[in-house]
């Protein structure tokens, strides 16, 4: 029995590793640092990183990556609770919105010192350095750089005779030709295009096009109850005519691919993020493509920002910070970490990995690097950092605009009524 | 008997050492009762009653999770009380679902009880397969599928334009309809009231039933006069435990609305609103806050039947 259990540990690495950690106090084990690393995504993302973790495995053998993964609407309130408990995990995914209230409260140890010793980033651009900084100090790397974007089922469009989302300039024209597809569409039941109305990205893009923002740079807020009213309004006239879902149907949207309106065939049109791209055409049979928003006015700028679809952070008490950097640099900065994670987080903001991981990619991959290269030149300044308690916006935003849909209130109150329960939220503490 | 006697016997030996040792010796008598409860007393204690005093302390604090918490006094409660618009509305969404969904689970629970009660054949498998919903019930998949059903173009309007011609509304993501559907799925799982129902209707004597009979009494007056009251207790039970369920159901909306509580707070109930507070918005203190509430609020609940249950429920042995 114990002969053919040595076997069975000589056999398999994985028992090898196991049986001498066993063994507790072996002198080469004592230099082996266990780190801990927490992600929100889908199994495709899963995958992905446990490979990185395998294959950085082979560079540093002494160092263990256990990885952790859960849903979005799971992964806040567990990272929350195990950073109460003084159990965070060493690498943090972060999200743009939540790294200001976990650097501001201390949990996220600033990575300055490492810049060029062991981080080798410089060639991300100063826009995608600076969108991990808070206050000033570096707290999380950029994963993979994103920005809003309109998908959309080309074909469908022009059988209705309607002008596709990629060659109309402004919203007016956008509103046009979502009505015209209205009244030619294919099939009972099938719009133009999702609501965006409740959409927070969406309406900053808006916002920004006409040089406001969700919220200034002292933390308040940006716009007036007249622009909410307005974007409301457009909305509105948009469902009236037909070219974009009725209200109960947007109200089926859970804020994901699967229950987007263009992935359950009731719309030619959804405004997402273009880091979704792999996953929208995965589950669309219809080949879609991908547009910038329209604008305000034909000259009007883009109101686009690149932002980081995710940021890589590590834990204030983590024993192993320079370690954990080691292993960041290997996701963002080497050509086999890069190559593994591919653009299923987004495309690297390194320009140079960028480059080589762009003639290893598939057509759709291709197309959202594409994208991105293309409205690079048009995009403005990342947004001043939310106020505190700002989370809570996107559901006052989703919760008055279907108030409107559903002709509970008028655009015009629905916009005085957003103004002052926006503000209501950022003054809470 | 004689067992009985001895031990109070030894109660009496005990009770007469000086108090010290008897204490001591009652320890000693029944330490392994202490030991077999270990498992429970741990629970109890560490996960159910040291969380819920920390809660009571926290609820008047504002906590972030990541800070240490900020004693406030009473400002939550009062915020709750005086300026918290989705508190009231989580409060009209939680309590429309538990004054519908209770009387409705209850009288469903028992005309199913009835029918069952007639001697019919297969009545264990019967009974499996009426049963099977309140196992599946609160699970994730079936909130899944109670989307799909009432969706605009799930199965229930399928069959409405089918049955007649009538074009249905996305009944779960209408503001107006979204609440029933969640009713109805708490009146589909009306499996474990069924099962004590029927054990409660097994419980009545036959001969009563024949004695009405000769008398001249119809199945009505049967029924009035014989099942309900005799049923009462079973009434009683099944009207409490379901009023707490109700109050604390959680799942169907979470999953159904994404955690959102949509559309237009149709949906939120009022565990769903402590959730997003705690975990959305990381207030823990103002979460803990409006979980006391709801403790004081079930607790009234369930004081007011057993004060009432001496006017109505029918103790009979």
């Amino acid at each position: 029995m114990s002969v053919m259990l040595q076997r069975r540990a000589v056999l398999t690495a994985g028992l090898a590793a196991f049986s001498l950690a066993a063994l507790g106090g072996g002198r080469a084990f004592a230099q082996a640092i266990r780190l801990r690393m927490l992600w929100w995504g889908s199994q495709e993302r899963a995958d992905r990183t446990n490979k990185a973790i395998e294959a950085y495995k082979k560079i540093k053998p002494d160092l263990t990556i256990a990885g952790e993964f859960a849903g979005w609407s799971d992964y806040w309130p567990r990272l929350a609770t195990q950073v109460a408990g003084r159990n965070a995990p060493d690498l943090i995914q972060m999200d743009y919105r939540y790294i200001f209230e976990y650097a501001r409260r201390g949990a996220l140890a600033p990575l300055d010192d490492y810049l060029g010793k062991g981080l080798n980033i410089a060639d991300f651009g100063t826009m995608n350095i600076d969108s991990g900084r808070v206050d000033g100090k570096l707290y999380g790397i950029n994963l993979g750089v994103n920005s809003s974007a309109l998908m959309f089922d080309g074909a469908a469009w022009e059988k209705t005779g309607a002008t596709p989302p990629s060659q109309v300039k402004t919203w007016e024209e956008f509103a046009e030709n979502t009505a015209k597809f209205g009244t030619n569409k294919p099939k009972p039941g099938y719009y133009a295009t999702a609501d965006a109305s409740g959409l927070e990205p969406a309406l900053e893009c808006w916002l920004r096009q006409q040089g406001k923002s969700l919220y200034t740079p002292d933390g308040k807020i940006g716009y007036d109850a007249a622009d909410a009213g307005k974007w409301f309004a457009m909305w509105a006239k948009m469902r009236e005519s037909g070219g974009c879902v009725p209200a109960d149907i947007q109200a089926l949207d859970q804020l994901n691919i699967e229950t987007n309106a263009l992935t359950t065939g009731k719309a030619a049109t959804a405004f997402a993020h273009s880091n979704q791209f792999v996953g929208y055409q995965a589950l669309n049979k219809a080949k879609l493509s991908l547009a910038a928003y329209p604008r305000i006015s034909a000259d009007s700028v883009s109101g686009h920002y690149l932002k980081p679809s995710m940021l890589l952070s590590v834990a204030k008490d983590s024993k192993g910070i320079a370690d954990a950097v080691g292993f960041i640099d290997f996701l963002v900065a080497t050509p086999e970490g890069v190559d593994i994670l591919g653009v299923e987080r987004g495309v690297p903001a390194s320009s140079s990995m960028r480059d080589q991981l762009a003639t290893k990619l598939d057509g759709v991959s291709k197309s959202m690097v594409q994208f991105i290269a293309d409205i690079t030149p048009g995009v403005g300044d990342l947004p001043p950092a939310p106020p505190p308690g700002a989370g809570e916006f996107a559901f006052v935003l989703k919760r008055i605009a279907e108030e409107v849909a559903f002709k509970r209130i008028t655009p015009e109150e629905g916009g005085s009524r957003l103004v002052q329960d926006a503000d209501n939220v950022i003054k809470r503490k | 008997m004689t067992l009985y006697a001895g031990s109070i016997a030894e109660e009496r030996r005990a009770a007469s050492l000086p108090k010290r040792t008897g204490l001591k010796r009652i320890f000693d008598r029944n330490i392994h009762a202490y030991l077999f409860l270990l498992p429970w007393l741990i629970g109890f204690f560490g996960l159910t009653l040291g969380p819920a005093l920390v809660s009571l302390y926290l609820s008047f604090t504002n906590y972030d999770l990541l800070q240490s918490p900020d004693w406030v006094g009473a400002a939550n409660y009062v915020r709750i009380a005086t300026s918290d618009p989705k508190f009231a509305a989580a409060m009209q969404v939680t309590f429309t679902y538990v004054l519908l969904s209770v009387p409705l689970k209850l009288a469903f629970a028992l005309l199913v009880a009835l029918a069952f009660n007639r001697g019919i054949k297969g009545l264990t498998l019967y009974r499996a397969i009426f049963y099977l919903p309140s196992l599946l019930g609160s699970s994730v998949a079936i909130a899944v599928l109670w989307r799909q059903l009432f969706a605009s173009d799930g199965l229930i309007n399928m069959l409405l334009w089918r049955a007649f011609g009538y074009e249905g509304p996305s009944w779960i993501s209408n503001p107006d309809y979204s609440i029933y559907t969640l009713v109805i799925l708490s009146v589909w799982q009306f499996g474990s009231p069924m099962i004590i129902f029927l054990a409660g209707l097994r419980q009545i004597p036959q001969d009563m039933y024949e004695a009405a009979e000769i008398d001249g009494a119809g199945k009505l007056r049967q029924f009035l006069r014989i099942t309900l009251p005799l049923l009462t207790p079973v009434i009683f039970f099944n009207a409490v435990i379901q009023t707490i369920d109700a109050f604390k159901a959680f799942t169907p909306a979470f999953i159904i609305s994404e955690g959102t509580g949509g559309p237009i707070n149709s949906t939120l109930f009022y565990t769903l609103y402590l959730y997003q507070e705690a975990f959305g918005f990381f207030r823990m203190g103002y979460a803990s806050a409006l979980a006391w509430i709801l403790v004081i609020i079930i607790s009234l609940f369930t004081a007011f039947s057993f004060l009432s249950a001496k006017y109505w429920v029918h103790y009979d042995d």
